[in-house]
């Protein structure tokens, strides 16, 4: 006799398919200093990142900032918030440094027993590079939850989580899609 | 004349160094256009190497990008409690260098329009990156050629990290400009 085995998407999330997140000013503005220190942290030595004058001349007719750059400034945490680092350790000595540090705009969490989470997987869509100064938005949303069944018959989740992030004059900047395994 | 990805892979790692196709800034600056009636399917892109990887510049993109996960710069962390073989370099900086690698070989009028792509074999400070690109497909489409890539990133025993696809969109000789802000034509 076959056991029906039990469903991992549930109602519950299921229901979670198009939850969007808040909409999150991200701290700060597009600025020199973080493009100078990501530029030479990714080495790309692109002059239409730092030559006015060449940037001018070229199609964007202003300087440009690396393709996904503004996608890593939702990490940027404002100066009011409690220090993470140290409340992470607090809570747990073998923190593992990011454990404890909340991102804002978050998404509720998935009600399920499967707490392993492995990456599955990145999409990057890029439609505009921002301006020096620009202020940058984002909100996330769960795009997608589907059921898959492992070799042994085990049924897991994969999560799609998509990010858009625009500029202060409602510019799509880019779209990133992260798929995650949950087991 | 460019090594293919083949023949690059087959020499020892400081040899590999010296057929590194990545621009300097001047490089960029005089970048001639590829244009999508020159893409043949087949074609690979110029390969970009990177490293010897070591741990400051792992901790150094950490720093830029606010990361604190200690796995990238701890190294008893990573190996006594997270179990790796050292500390790891970042997935978040490997797509980043896709994301510029691709953006180069648009330049200077076209457009790296998407990529996808999946975080496989874990580098480690010691390992040299080969960025690589092939193309696998190509159509014009609303007066745009659309250069579909089959794109990774190797270490120097050939182990592929980062295995995906990525679109560029390129200008058609004398064909219209690639729009900016980018406009993917209607389905």
């Amino acid at each position: 006799m076959t056991q029906q085995r039990e469903s991992v998407l549930t109602p519950e999330v299921k229901a979670l398919i198009g939850v969007k997140g808040e909409v999150v000013e991200c701290w700060g503005t597009v600025d020199e200093e973080y493009l100078r220190r990501f530029m030479q942290a990714i080495m790309d030595p692109d002059p239409l990142y730092w030559d006015e004058g060449f940037a001018r001349q070229s199609r964007y007719g202003e300087r440009i900032t690396p393709p996904i750059m503004v996608t890593y400034m939702p990490s940027r945490l404002p100066p009011w918030e409690e220090d993470p680092i140290t409340r992470a350790f607090r809570e747990n000595p073998f923190s593992d440094g990011i454990g404890g540090v909340r991102q804002r705009g978050g998404l509720p969490p998935i009600p399920t027993k499967l707490v392993r989470i492995l990456n599955a997987g990145n999409d990057i869509e890029v439609y505009k590079f921002p301006s020096i100064g620009d202020k940058v938005y984002y909100q996330s949303m769960y795009r997608d939850i589907r059921e898959h069944v492992g070799r042994d018959g085990t049924p897991f989740l994969t999560v799609v989580v998509e990010t858009r992030f625009w500029n202060q004059k409602n510019e799509l900047l880019c779209i990133t899609r992260a798929a995650t395994i949950r087991r | 004349m460019a090594l293919s990805l083949e023949e690059l892979l087959k020499l020892p790692p400081e040899e590999m160094l010296k057929h590194n196709e990545k621009p300097t800034g001047e490089q960029l600056r005089h970048k001639q256009q590829v244009y999508y009636d020159d893409v043949q399917e087949g074609m690979e892109l110029p390969k970009y190497i990177y490293g010897p990887m070591t741990p400051t510049h792992l901790f150094r993109w950490s720093a830029a990008v606010e990361n604190w996960h200690r796995i990238h710069y701890d190294l008893p962390f990573a190996t006594n409690h997270d179990k790796l073989p050292g500390i790891l370099v970042q997935g978040s900086w490997k797509q980043s260098i896709m994301a510029s690698y691709l953006k180069d070989w648009a330049r200077p009028n076209g457009w790296f329009w998407k990529a996808s792509f999946q975080h496989r074999a874990m580098l480690v400070p010691g390992d040299i990156l080969i960025v690589w690109g092939k193309v696998i497909k190509k159509y014009a489409k609303g007066g745009m050629g659309f250069v579909e890539l089959e794109i990774g990133m190797k270490n120097q025993d050939g182990i592929e990290s980062m295995p995906g696809t990525a679109t560029v969109v390129l200008p058609l000789r004398g064909g219209r400009p690639i729009p900016y802000p980018f406009v993917p034509p209607e389905e």
